[in-house]
């Protein structure tokens, strides 16, 4: 192990703080909290073990770490589900991690201001279990909904699948307690009570402290919007001869004006190959089915059912084909369940092998959609051309907007990859073209990233590029908060705010 | 599917190398994946929060000894917690996907077991799992009854004292260890129905322990005995039908059975509460004797995640006049265990506790509900101890039916 073991008297500080229960250095509490899911250059695993992990179980506690971090210089990683796609929870200077997944309580369950307050290792499937009973979901709904926890949703500031109804995390948040990088606990929301949905007093701080991937504080409450579960729901999908013919009925169902619209999402051509090539859950169409659009809405009876009917002239007017209820449904209700997609892929020869799941994803205007579709899939070919373990599984564009699903949309391409073959060479052209997606996007006027966050290597080089101004002030906010840059350090190039000041 | 070799366990032995061979596919296959549906419904994880006891870090531990970072040795005590529910397994986005088309399941569970067996092979031991297989093997049954009370064979058949059930024929009922020597009100029950039905059966002329808790816990040579003993036992008598009323006696003898004995074929495990379900429905079993009682039903792990069988309990209860029975879906209780399987009461009992605590709240959470009904006597002893103090009592179902054919247990 490359790592070098902390100082016993830091350990024993950390342990008195936590307690010994709390406090662990063994190998595979290390190794199982370095990692987040695929692609992890697992021949680098090495590289990111922190030093200790700790598993506080209140805000004090947290704070007393990272005074004593800030004290000894050692970095702070903070860890929720580790289910994050862009690295955040990955410890790139070791340090100590302390990982909130044992602060997993409902607080307090208001039915009259409608606010659920919660620990922040609790997850969104559990929680909308527990609200169950009173009539109320938590609807910030992820793919990783039933794994995810809602200090890493915030860490993250998250996408929701059916956000253009109910909101993304950000919306659905509406104040939390954080710890910050010197250790005093703090609440921030729109304004000073934490059940005020909107103020103007101050500054916004709430977006501040959301989506910096663990770089400005730990979360340790949140309060949380109470959601009345929804009385109908309705799905359906649609089929296309061509993507263009897709992309068109996806804006003007974006554009349809309906609030109980939740989400229209986009499959491309390679998407629909894809799924009929190895995705046995798919419900088989003809050959002439390219390019599908799904559509969905939730709400009060009385508002989905007749705004149902004009979505259905909707897809028809657009020149697509009901695909029937089946696949509406079902397809629709087990999208959680199957955006890790299967286990395999396909070599150039067609050769079946194991493959994992990646997702690079952009917010892109809606008119440039097509352009940068076409541009992803010629990096991707790329990419396969040189090393035969990596498969393009097609793209997903998803609506964007909280509340107003139409202008830009969540783009996604889903790439295949043999990781039993990572080495060096494949790590560095992998590396290459996600930097190539990422400038694609933002030469479209889009965003690195809709969803996931942008820290992973690759991508990460162009957040400058893509926040100009924005990003100088992103290092003088790290270094002001942060002077010892303790908190998860390495992530965001933020290191270069210290390197200046230096 | 291709397959690859790459380091392979480098300087962990002939042993690990075997291992990470067998596993390195599944592996990368969560590995590759990561997305942990799996975390939430597992009941261990659901308390200890811990993420070196999730499934996920189960198959990344089998990486991370491919790539040598980890052995054996360091991994061999987070294996021990895992009640081998199989929640995990319904839940991997792996078996979602390809599950109803090729039947194809991530094997966890199985992972588990092979982890531990490893573990003993390389000498790392669990102190109590270690102190209960070397009493099982002096025994002959699990020492259920503490560590210094023989749960020897002569004392095998003494829950059936009085019930004049003969040795041998071609229907033996197995009573598991724990209900044959500590929950006796199970087998006793099953016995009065199946007698009351016009079912002929008899008892194993030399009963040993099915050997499933063994194989769960690593000790692979203690469990083919025991095993090998029963198989011949029951050829000894003319045996050719097995009644377990213990889903982990039934899991064992047909996962870990057939492939040490080549005429397998020639015996067939029934398991108790679909018989009795079918014995109600053909109107041989006659339940009269009103329940007054407002229960729920705890999906036994082994029945209902492992194995897919939740109707049969259901239509039972369903069947029990006076009974009003408040049903949770069977896809909820996934997130259920009582905390009693995979040997974690052995070396970890305050987890099991708070795993049953939980349960029992569930249970107690539902209006009107007194009773709690399982179809597991290795569920019920955790489940009825914090049944106590939540004041939920705790059935074993066949309990019930034998009550409401009018048998006192």
């Amino acid at each position: 192990m490359a790592t070098i073991a902390l100082a016993d008297a830091v350990l024993e500080e950390l342990v008195a703080i936590c307690g010994e229960e709390h406090v662990f250095t063994g190998k595979s509490a290390l190794y199982n909290r370095a990692r987040v899911p695929a692609p992890f250059p697992v021949h680098r695993w090495d590289d990111h073990i922190p030093q200790a992990v700790v598993l506080p179980t209140s805000a004090e506690q947290i704070s007393e770490v990272v005074k004593l971090a800030n004290r000894h210089r050692i970095p702070v990683v903070p860890r929720a589900g580790g289910t994050g796609l862009t690295d955040g929870a990955v410890p790139l200077r070791h340090g100590i991690l302390v990982d909130v997944k044992l602060m997993n309580r409902i607080l307090e369950i208001d039915l009259e201001d409608r606010t659920v307050t919660v620990q922040p290792g609790i997850n969104m499937l559990k929680l909308s279990e527990e609200l169950r009973p009173y009539g109320f979901i938590y609807p910030d709904n992820p793919a990783s909904y039933p794994c995810s926890l809602v200090g890493g949703r915030i860490g993250t500031s998250g996408w929701s699948l059916i956000g253009a109804r109910y909101g993304h995390t950000r919306d659905l948040v509406i104040s939390f307690e954080i710890v910050l990088p010197t250790g005093e606990i703090i609440r921030v929301g729109d304004g000073g009570g934490k059940k005020v949905r909107k103020s103007s007093s101050g500054y916004q701080l709430k977006h501040l402290f959301m989506g910096h991937q663990g770089t400005l504080g730990i979360v340790t409450e949140a309060t949380l919007e109470l959601v009345k579960r929804p009385e109908a729901e309705f799905s359906a999908f649609f089929a296309y001869p061509a993507y263009v013919d897709a992309w068109k009925a996806t804006g003007d169902l974006a554009r349809s004006g309906f609030a109980t619209l939740a989400g229209v999402v986009l499959f491309d051509e390679k998407k629909v190959e894809y799924l009929r090539r190895d995705d046995e859950a798919y419900i088989p169409q003809p050959d002439s089915v390219k390019s599908v659009v799904a559509v969905a809405m939730y709400g009060q009876a009385a508002e989905v059912r007749p705004a149902a009917k004009e979505i259905m002239r909707i897809g028809k007017d657009s020149g697509g084909t009901y695909l029937g209820d089946e696949i509406s449904q079902a397809d629709w209700a087990a999208r959680h369940d199957r955006y890790a997609t299967p286990l395999h892929g396909r070599t150039r020869s067609g050769q079946v092998v194991p493959m994992g799941w990646h997702c690079e994803d952009a917010a892109i205007p809606y008119s440039a959609l097509p352009q940068v579709r076409e541009r992803w899939h010629a990096i991707a070919d790329g990419l396969r051309e040189r090393f035969d373990m990596f498969d393009d599984w097609g793209m997903f564009v998803y609506t964007n907007g909280a509340f107003k699903p139409w202008g830009d949309f969540l783009t996604e391409i889903d790439i295949g990859i043999w990781e039993m073959r990572w080495d060096e060479e494949s790590w560095a052209a992998w590396v290459d073209a996600k930097r190539e997606i990422g400038r694609v996007a933002v030469e479209a006027g889009g965003s690195l990233s809709a969803c996931h966050g942008s820290c992973r290597e690759g991508e990460v080089d162009l957040v400058p590029l893509e926040l100009g101004g924005g990003f100088e002030v992103m290092k003088k906010i790290k270094c002001a908060l942060d002077p010892n840059n303790v908190m998860n350090p390495g992530k965001y190039l933020l290191d270069r705010a210290y390197e200046e000041v230096d | 599917m291709a397959t690859e070799k790459t380091t392979g366990a480098p300087g962990n032995g002939a042993l690990t190398e075997a291992f990470v061979e067998e596993w390195r596919n599944a592996a990368y296959n969560c590995f590759s994946s990561g997305h942990k549906f799996c975390r939430e419904v597992c009941p261990v994880m659901q308390v200890t929060r811990d993420e070196r006891h999730t499934p996920t870090a189960f198959h990344a531990n089998v990486v991370a000894m491919d790539k040598g970072h980890l052995a054996v040795e360091d991994v061999a005590e987070d294996y021990v917690h895992c009640t081998m529910c199989g929640a995990c397994e319904l839940r991997c986005p792996n078996t979602l996907f390809t599950g109803d088309f090729y039947r194809f399941r991530q094997r966890t569970v199985d992972l588990v077991k092979a982890m531990r067996a490893l573990a003993v092979a390389k000498g790392v031991h669990q102190k109590s799992w270690k102190r209960w297989a070397d009493l099982t093997d002096r025994w002959g049954n699990e020492p259920v009854l503490g560590w210094n009370v023989e749960t020897s064979q002569s004392k095998v058949r003494a829950w059936a004292t009085g019930l004049e059930i003969p040795i041998g024929g071609e229907t033996v009922l197995f009573a598991d260890c724990e209900a044959a020597f500590y929950r006796t009100s199970v087998p006793r029950a099953v016995a009065l129905i199946l007698q009351a039905a016009g079912v002929e059966f008899g008892l194993m002329k030399e009963q040993w322990c099915c050997g499933g808790p063994m194989w769960e816990t690593g000790y692979v040579d203690v469990a083919h005995k025991m095993a090998e003993h029963n198989m011949m036992d029951w050829r000894r008598t003319g045996t050719k039908r097995v009644i377990c009323l213990d889903p982990h006696d039934y899991i064992t003898m047909v996962e870990h059975y057939p492939p040490l004995d080549e005429g397998f074929d020639e015996f067939e495990i029934v398991l108790a509460v679909d018989l009795v379900a079918e014995l109600i429905r053909d109107g041989r079993l006659a339940l009269t004797t009103p329940i007054d009682r407002t229960v729920t039903y705890h999906d036994p792990c082994r029945l209902n995640k492992r194995m897919g069988v939740h109707q049969s309990p259901r239509e039972i209860l369903r069947a029990i006049p006076g009974l009003t029975f408040v049903d949770v879906d069977h896809v909820t209780q996934w997130s259920y265990c009582s905390g009693a399987g995979g040997g974690l009461p052995i070396e970890k009992p305050e987890l099991t506790a708070e795993i049953s605590r939980r349960r029992v709240a569930k249970a107690k959470e539902l209006e009107g509900v007194d009773t709690l009904v399982s179809a597991c006597p290795w569920s019920e002893r955790p489940l009825t101890e914090q049944g106590k103090t939540q004041g939920i009592e705790v059935y074993d179902i066949f309990e019930l039916v034998a009550e409401s054919a009018g048998f006192e247990v």
